[in-house]
């Protein structure tokens, strides 16, 4: 391609300015939990690990991210088996209506967040009310696992069209039944998409905080609600910091994984 | 083969020879009832598209769908201003005030206007970053480029803003305040990982002969950007596009992080549905950005966008 050399550089610019916009708020957060100033004021007058002490020891940390844990958990299975099942219906057939399901699976997540969540609230109450059930975790998983479906299902999807039917076919002709053929072929080869797309999911849900401010009762309180209730109390702040900075560290994890799975899959290639 | 299976009658079918048992045939299937299950799906595959549907539809299609009908139908309702409660006639009064006041229709406006700003702003700075990532870097430094667009999408999206909070406050390492244009800046912050990959990816499927052929004839760079990049990666930047502009539009988290006293549509809904307790009208106020996403995937329907999703 004909580039300038002023025109390259000034790409390979944009893309470094960018990276460095991109990493240097998350930089401060991680800074600041260090900070020995209440206030976080710039430049930081000392550092001190005191903060991190303080949120280790914090019940309402702990108990939030716990709950946080679950909900994801539950979405995630859920999210797994419906987004297989949908991936399979609209790759393995054709049928009338095909582009409505495949719009209505992406509906929750091009949706705004809060149109889902009071949707679902006023759904939930008009529902379980009568059976004198109230909002709580069943909601929670409920309303994540209606957006986290897509992730999954766009990864699945993704696979079976590269792959293709004819292995499914060919053990077909060698005999295997259809729960055979699925168990020896069909999920080897979609493993690692189930992998990511239930990574995403799980993702999704544990920062969820709009859908979950809609369906979590008084009960259940998960990180975000806990971070997005204490972000205005100046006598936490140094805490919340901690949390944030705590999730950025721990963010590493799901990357390391994401890049092991297609890492594995690019040499299998 | 079938000696062994005959001596251990409840054991699991054997897999029949090959040639023994002919895809579709009409001869009854042996072995025990998970054999004939699987041999009666294997013939019907309109029944196993229905087993495949069916739990998605109930949950997305059913229920989902009825929540969201039955909520826009709460728009026409009212709730009566003395007790509070619902009343349960169909009226356009919510609808009425939300076209009439102007408070509404000036925030309706300044919601659209932070998405489209916040679109603009990432599509500006994203494209550059894409296009150096997918036709610059060598394979082995795209990797890593593309891993460290993706760290900060896991970082949650409350510590993101919060961030911007400590940047952005008076004492902070920016001081610039809040307000409208930290919600701006926040909001294309958050979102533009989600245009940077499909325009990447978009770029990435484009292959390198077209750009070389358009340079052999004597197109620069500008000229081949402007004839055969973007046209071609176009349905990727819609793409990008719909994530970073349905966010924007119905978030009211990042205002209430860093807007100050400003509002957007999502603030309005949200306080209808707590302090206000006032459910028709917020779903009528909820329609809007509704509207306004159903409306814009309608448009970009047809670009094949929503394929790059």
């Amino acid at each position: 391609m004909n580039l300038s050399r002023t025109a390259r550089a000034m790409l390979w610019a944009a893309l470094a300015g960018g990276l460095a916009v991109v990493y240097l708020p998350l930089l401060v957060v991680l800074l600041n939990s260090f900070n020995a100033d209440r206030t976080f004021g710039w430049p930081p007058s000392g550092f001190t690990v005191r903060w991190w002490e303080a949120a280790w020891n914090s019940t309402g940390v702990r108990e939030a991210l716990w709950t946080s844990i679950q909900a994801a958990l539950g979405a995630t299975a859920i999210a797994l088996v419906l987004g297989t099942m949908v991936a399979f219906a609209l790759q393995r057939h054709s049928f009338f209506g095909r582009d409505a399901v495949s719009l209505l699976i992406i509906l929750p997540i091009a949706l705004p967040g809060i149109v889902t969540g009071i949707a679902l609230n006023n759904a939930f109450r008009a529902v379980l009310e009568p059976f004198g059930l109230g909002l709580g975790m069943f909601t929670v998983i409920v309303g994540h696992a209606t957006f986290c479906v897509v992730t999954v299902y766009n990864n699945v999807l993704a696979r079976l069209r590269r792959t293709g039917s004819s292995l499914e076919e060919a053990s077909a002709d060698l005999g295997a039944d259809v729960f055979t053929t699925f168990r020896l072929v069909t999920f080897p080869m979609i493993r690692s998409a189930l992998l990511a797309g239930g990574l995403l999911a799980f993702a999704l849900s544990f920062d969820e905080i709009i859908v979950t401010t809609f369906t979590a009762g008084a009960g259940v309180k998960t990180l975000p609600l806990w971070i997005f209730e204490n972000l205005f109390r100046p006598n936490q702040a140094p805490v919340v910091n901690v949390v944030a900075a705590a999730l950025i560290v721990l963010s590493v994890v799901p990357i390391y994984f994401a890049q092991r799975l297609s890492g594995g899959e690019a040499s299998n290639r | 083969m079938n000696t062994t299976a005959n001596t251990t009658p409840p054991g699991p079918p054997p897999p029949a020879a090959p040639g023994a048992a002919p895809r579709g045939a009409a001869a009854p299937a042996p072995g025990g009832p998970r054999r004939r299950l699987a041999a009666f799906l294997h013939r019907h595959a309109p029944l196993r598209l229905s087993l495949l549907l069916s739990a998605p539809m109930l949950w997305l299609g059913v229920a989902y769908l009825g929540a969201l009908a039955a909520m826009f139908i709460s728009a026409l309702w009212r709730t009566d201003t003395f007790t509070g409660d619902l009343v349960r006639e169909l009226t356009w009064a919510n609808f009425q005030e939300l076209l009439t006041a102007e408070v509404y229709r000036t925030i309706a406006l300044r919601s659209v206007g932070v998405a489209a700003a916040v679109t603009l702003i990432d599509l500006v700075v994203a494209f550059p970053m894409a296009f150096a990532m997918a036709k610059l870097a060598s394979p082995r430094a795209q990797r890593w480029l593309v891993i460290a667009v993706l760290t900060p999408l896991w970082a949650s999206y409350l510590v993101k803003a919060y961030a911007w909070r400590v940047l952005l406050s008076a004492d902070g390492l920016l001081g610039w305040g809040y307000g409208l244009t930290a919600t701006i800046i926040t909001l294309s912050y958050l979102w533009l990982p989600y245009m940077i990959l499909p325009i990447y990816a978009g770029l990435e499927r484009l292959p390198n002969s077209l750009l070389e052929a358009a340079g052999d004839l004597g197109a620069r760079g500008w000229r081949t950007f402007r004839t055969v990049v973007w046209p071609l990666t176009f349905p990727a930047v819609v793409a990008g596009s719909i994530f970073t502009f349905s966010l924007s539009l119905g978030d009211y988290i990042t205002v209430k992080i860093v807007g100050g006293r400003s509002q957007l549509i999502g603030n309005v809904v949200y306080d209808n549905i707590g302090a206000a307790n006032n459910l028709p009208f917020a779903a009528a106020v909820a329609t809007v950005p509704v509207l306004i996403m159903l409306a814009y995937l309608a448009a970009v329907r047809r670009t094949g966008a929503l394929e790059n999703l």
